[in-house]
């Protein structure tokens, strides 16, 4: 016989406390991770896009990279190609713009223009921005070309929802 | 610009700059030619839905022009009527999208300018080549508009 014999009363505490606990962890467990989850979202990936460029590969010259996501508009839903123009600034720092003019939306093209190289030009107004985006003064568009957010993640660009920069 | 209110909303306030109208001619025939007018027809709607992408801010996308194949003397009458309204109010430009080659035939009798190009089999592509070959095709398209512009000037 060892010195500490359980007792009936204390055995079915015990098993009570035992049980009774994980019933209330189990009710309680998904109601934190429901209160817990937003705040998880928030630092999780978001909506970034995966796109089909290496971090490697991004030169100091704009490429063109498409992407691909599913859009979904009232009664249509469609798979919609995105694009940006990707480069590394003097400072090694990745850029990526929007294509679309802030003028009225025309799609905006690298180094098109014979007359004005090195620049982002618009074929439809001849709007003008510099390399980083800026708009050129004098051109009909009022305001610098919307910033893709990214982020990498295992060597691959990954994009966000392209932010307007305000007016210069 | 195409024809749906926000852009027309758009178009309200800034029709100054917007010089352009774009008219796919769309083909229908029964019979016989009914699958080709339909690849042509599929083929001018997804041309010119992808040039507004590039363009829209100087174009405005009018809603295809559809005519009976076997009656286009019909077709070219009305679509002068249209041509007439198009560059009564501010157009400049009236450029017709089609793969229907008989109105290349007919082009000196509009004002406008008919841009054509062959309807290429995109049902037989796989996902990938299809979008590339779209892409060529616009951007040739693009240049024709912008040569176009250009000489205006």
């Amino acid at each position: 016989m060892s010195k500490n014999r359980v007792s009936r009363r204390q055995f079915l505490n015990y098993t009570l406390m035992g049980v009774g606990g994980f019933m209330a962890a189990g009710m309680m467990m998904p109601m934190v991770r429901f209160a817990v989850d937003p705040v998880l979202k928030a630092g999780a990936e978001g909506d970034f896009i995966a796109t089909k460029v290496k971090v490697a590969d991004i030169t100091n010259e704009p490429q063109r990279v498409d992407f691909n996501f599913d859009q979904k508009d009232a009664w249509y839903e469609s798979e919609v190609t995105g694009t940006a123009w990707v480069y590394k600034n003097e400072n090694g720092e990745i850029i990526a713009l929007s294509p679309v003019c802030k003028h009225l939306g025309c799609t905006v093209d690298w180094n098109a223009d014979k007359k004005n190289p090195n620049m982002f030009f618009c074929p439809c107004h001849y709007g003008l921005y510099e390399k980083d985006g800026t708009n050129v003064p004098g051109t009909p568009p009022l305001a610098p070309l919307d910033v893709y957010p990214h982020q990498e993640k295992d060597g691959i660009l990954y994009l966000g929802k392209a932010q307007p920069r305000g007016g210069a | 610009m195409r024809w749906i209110p926000d852009d027309i909303a758009m178009f309200n306030k800034s029709s100054e700059y917007v010089d352009t109208a774009v008219v796919p001619l769309l083909p229908v025939a029964f019979g016989e030619g009914m699958k080709e007018s339909a690849a042509m027809t599929d083929f001018a709607s997804i041309l010119t839905s992808q040039l507004e992408r590039q363009l829209q801010g100087r174009i405005l996308l009018i809603p295809g022009h559809t005519y009976l194949k076997s009656k286009p003397e019909e077709a070219v009458s009305q679509l002068e009527k249209w041509e007439a309204e198009l560059l009564d109010r501010q157009f400049k430009h009236v450029f017709y999208v089609t793969c229907d080659y008989d109105w290349k035939q007919r082009e000196g009798e509009l004002k406008g300018t008919v841009l054509w190009l062959p309807s290429l089999p995109l049902e037989q592509m796989n996902e990938a080549s299809k979008v590339s070959v779209m892409e060529d095709q616009v951007r040739q398209l693009m240049n024709l508009f912008i040569q176009k512009w250009r000489e205006e000037e």
